[in-house]
């Protein structure tokens, strides 16, 4: 059940789906809607995510079939199969997948009877039927995931002790998905692990195929993909790992990276010493700066994951003072609001924030003014306009960030940890 | 006509989106009524309408924006939203706000059941939050098909708020010309905020309607423009508000600097009104602004004071052109772009003696044709891609043609190592004599140093099939 909102965080499920179809290398999203859907989801997703476009198909250059009154009055199956026969012949693509924007939802084209008459045939064409009205775009990237197991994940691998798919870190919706799962991958890496991402480094099918011969799906996320765990343990014998924040700095990632350890059974030495440089590397430059950033008063606004990870990060690794600390996306799940709360509540030496869930923009806003002496605030592009008002200083760090550019930056993982101290300096 | 008019842009006659061919040919066959109607049979994705009514409001002061719609229908809002804190920084504005947007998210109960409950709920929350002048409500695609009767919603709703309330019907499948948004947003206009009866003429104001994309550099130079007129703008509706637009019908004459935005609206005000209207084209390019400022210049009956402004501009600036001319003579040049932009650049590549190689507009019709046929007068063997975006159809064709330079959003065409640029530039100056100079310096700048394109094109990855690009570009586009 979804309420009105005041400038919602994200669009709708083909928003979702379509930001993980086009971050898995050569994949084709094929959209039965009407004419605006591309551009919406991919303006409201990516554009809204540092900018940068898919560079395979996105927005308008989408194949749609751009459903019109006629198609609405008639049905649009036809003018589906004909969009799915021009895609065939002219995109390059590995797999196709077909998405049910609210026009074809409403009036029931049967999408999946239209694409078996490809499978069919042997071609690797896809429907995803859950139409744009079913919810916003993070339950899109659930959706996504499913749709992956639907029609594309290989059962009865050998299983590769060495693998693991990481994931839960939403693409085009997160800003730093790229330079975070790259992060992550470098430091599994030196714990002699293969990473499947399906996003980064140009992976594709092949690595969406063989992620059932994982050892284990490690999620990065407070409360995403918990069915898509379920199933993948259910359907491929693959177990998981939750990592309910984003790990930023020494020591929440130095948690993330024991945990992996333990739950793969690795050698507890060849994990100290990994941690042990990764920590050295960090504090190395942490000593050039003692004193540097001062003491700030903060506010966060976030997602789940990263409202968990920046305010342990600021609050344990740089001692300074958690306020508020405000998750801005609805969260439906009881059982998610309590792991993000515990999370939040796990602040080692301060007194943990206020927390609030709160999606509505207007009482986000309203919430923030109510606190005195908050010196920082850490959000989204939308904060900027409150912390103008009370004269603060704001960092954009989260989803929607529509006025800066980003491309591998990312405040996760150890070296995240630099970059974020790096854009925290301020010397007004 | 403008009375009865629908607001969807494929009722006017003789309006085509789907056509492609040499341009001479499709000339003469507009001229002899042998276009026949057509559709692609497979597409790319479209702007739809409900992207151009929301973007012409969203700078409006003292407004909160309802959409009536499940949550993706808002994501272009942060375009144009984007665009208007930008537009508040040119402005030199401090606090710089964000515009008020509220959704009613409509979801699966809602599909069911009928959204009528959040609509209400919303413009109570709009009117709670902000007590502001105008609520606009658009419609979208899901409120259209389940049959929501937002008119007589907020017919029922209205004598409970003080805000008037102004829903504007822009269902996304009910046009493939999203230009058609702005008519709805007009319409609305009319219908909800203006005065019904005619008022006095306020002396020397005219309504100076503009469209996004315009930087407010743009502003100020076709308002100094007209100054020199002795006329006093109105100018509508970006950065406007309740008052201005209430002032719309004392003006005494309109004009616009966009060919497509309120071209209808204008015809709308004549009638009803009484309030004469120049439609000319955008003021890019020394013939296009010349035609722009004569057009608005003339009905105003300052003819002769345009012309002899006209006349010292065309001394200072024609010979500044020379030395852009020698760099960009003979350049082969493709063009994409909106239906302003595309003919208006494609008029201003001729201050430069570039040659036209090829033209993707989106809308063919008696506008285009004008166009076209003066096009036609100077470049003798060019392409028309009557498209909006489509880029499957532009790479294939910017393959074969293989210009010196790509005008236009460059993210596909950029990737063959062309040089690649743009005639809009929401930041920068653009229109009047002295935009000719920025642009033709920026276009010779950028045809001059393809480094970046050039670099990148080993490495950058197009999606379509190889056999695509052997294959005609127009083979989608079938009679229906």
């Amino acid at each position: 059940m979804s309420s009105v909102i005041e400038s919602p965080r994200g669009t709708c499920v083909l928003g979702g789906i379509n930001n993980v179809l086009s971050a898995v290398s050569r994949l084709c999203p094929i959209y039965h809607s009407g004419p605006g859907c591309c551009m919406q989801t991919s303006i409201g997703e990516a554009g809204q995510a540092g900018l940068r476009s898919p560079h395979f198909l996105s927005g308008v250059s989408t194949p749609c079939s751009n459903m019109l009154e006629r198609e609405v009055v008639f049905g649009g199956e036809q003018k589906l199969r004909d969009e799915i026969d021009g895609a065939l012949e002219i995109i390059d693509a590995d797999a196709y997948f077909v998405l049910t924007g609210c026009t074809a939802g409403i009036i029931g084209d049967d999408i999946a009877s239209i694409t078996r008459e490809y499978s069919d045939r042997g071609l690797p064409v896809y429907p995803i039927t859950t139409p744009g009205f079913a919810g916003d775009s993070l339950l899109g990237f659930e959706v996504a995931f499913e749709a992956f197991l639907d029609f594309v994940v290989e059962k009865g691998l050998p299983r590769q002790g060495d693998l693991v798919n990481l994931i839960g870190v939403v693409p085009y919706h997160d800003p730093h998905w790229s330079g975070t799962l790259e992060e992550l991958t470098r430091i599994l890496r030196k714990l002699g692990l293969r990473v499947n991402t399906f996003f980064t480094e140009n992976q594709g099918l092949a690595e969406v195929k063989s992620s059932g011969s994982a050892a284990l799906n490690i999620i990065v996320s407070s409360h995403l993909l918990k069915k898509t765990a379920e199933r993948y343990e259910a359907e491929h014998g693959v177990p998981h790992l939750r990592v309910p924040y984003l790990p930023i700095g020494a020591s929440l990632t130095t948690n993330f990276v024991r945990a992996v350890g333990e739950k793969l059974g690795l050698s507890s030495e060849l994990v100290e010493s990994v941690i042990f440089d990764e920590e050295s590397y960090v504090y190395h430059y942490y000593e050039s700066i003692v004193g540097g950033l001062g003491w700030k008063r903060f506010a966060v606004v976030a997602d789940g994951s990263a409202a968990v990870g920046v305010t342990r990060f600021l609050a344990d690794d740089f001692g300074m003072t958690p306020v508020v600390t405000i998750i801005s996306e609805p969260i439906f799940r009881t059982e998610d609001r309590e792991r993000i709360e515990a999370g939040i509540r796990a602040v080692e030496y301060a007194k943990a924030p206020d927390i609030f869930f709160q999606p509505d923009h207007y009482e986000i806003r309203k919430k923030i003014k109510e606190y005195d002496g908050i010196t920082l605030l850490i959000g989204s592009s939308l904060e900027q306009e409150v912390a103008l008002e009370l004269g603060i200083q704001c960092h954009v760090m989260v989803f929607p960030t529509s006025d800066r550019l980003v491309l591998n930056r990312t405040y996760a993982g150890y070296r995240g940890a630099l970059t974020i101290i790096e854009d925290l300096f301020n010397n007004l | 006509m403008p009375r009865t008019y629908s607001g969807i842009r494929e009722s006017r006659p003789n309006t085509f989106n789907d056509l492609g061919g040499q341009a001479a040919q499709l000339a003469d066959d507009f001229e002899q009524n042998c276009i026949k109607n057509a559709d692609r049979t497979f597409s790319q994705g479209l702007q739809c309408q409900q992207i151009n009514s929301i973007s012409a409001v969203i700078s409006l002061e003292e407004s909160v924006f309802i959409i009536h719609s499940p949550q993706g229908c808002s994501g272009c809002v942060s375009m144009g939203a984007d665009g208007y804190r930008v537009g508040q920084a040119h402005r030199g504005v401090h606090f710089i706000k964000s515009p008020r947007v509220i959704i009613t998210n409509l979801d699966q109960n809602d599909i069911i059941m009928g959204g009528e409950a959040k609509l209400r709920e919303a413009i109570a929350l709009a009117e709670e939050r902000y007590s502001p002048k105008m609520i606009f409500i658009f419609t979208s695609c899901a409120s259209g098909i389940i049959g929501d009767d937002v008119d007589a919603i907020t017919a029922t709703v209205q004598p409970e708020v003080k805000s008037r309330l102004v829903p504007i019907h822009c269902d996304g499948f009910k046009s493939k010309i999203c230009a058609s948004g702005f008519d709805a947003a007009f319409i609305a206009i009319q219908k909800y905020l203006l005065p019904q009866e005619p008022q006095p003429r306020e002396k020397g104001l005219v309504n100076l309607f503009a469209p996004t994309s315009i930087s407010y550099k743009d502003q100020l130079e076709i308002e100094r423009m007209l100054g020199l007129l002795g006329a006093k703008v109105n100018y509508i509706p970006f950065y406007s508000s309740f008052e201005k637009i209430q002032k719309i019908t004392s003006a005494e004459a309109s004009t616009s600097i966009c060919k497509v935005f309120a071209d209808e609206f204008m015809k709308e005000l004549d009638e009803t009104y009484g309030i004469p209207f120049a439609h000319t084209v955008m003021p890019i390019g020394v013939r296009n602004t010349d035609k722009w400022f004569l057009g608005i210049a003339e009905l105003i009956g300052k003819g002769d004071l345009a012309r002899e402004y006209i006349q010292k501009e065309h001394d200072r600036v024609l010979p500044q052109l020379e030395g852009i001319k020698k760099r960009l003579a003979g350049k082969r040049v493709f063009i994409c772009g909106g239906t302003g932009r595309s003919f208006a650049a494609a008029a201003l590549i001729d201050d430069f003696g570039m040659e036209l190689v090829g033209l993707e507009t989106p809308t063919y019709d008696i506008d285009a044709q004008i166009d076209i046929e003066y096009l036609n007068g100077i470049h003798k063997n060019y392409v028309v891609d009557v498209a909006n975006m489509q880029p499957f159809e532009q790479v294939n064709l910017v393959n074969k043609l293989k210009p010196d330079l790509f005008i236009g959003v460059p993210s596909w065409s950029g990737r063959f190592g062309i040089p690649t640029t743009h005639v809009l530039d929401p930041k920068r100056a653009t229109m009047g004599y002295d935009g000719i100079l920025y642009l033709g310096n920026k276009i010779a700048d950028q045809v001059e140093n393809p480094g970046f394109n050039r670099k990148l094109a080993p490495y950058a990855r197009l999606p379509y099939k190889k056999s695509w690009y052997e294959d005609d570009a127009f083979k989608f586009i079938k009679e229906v």
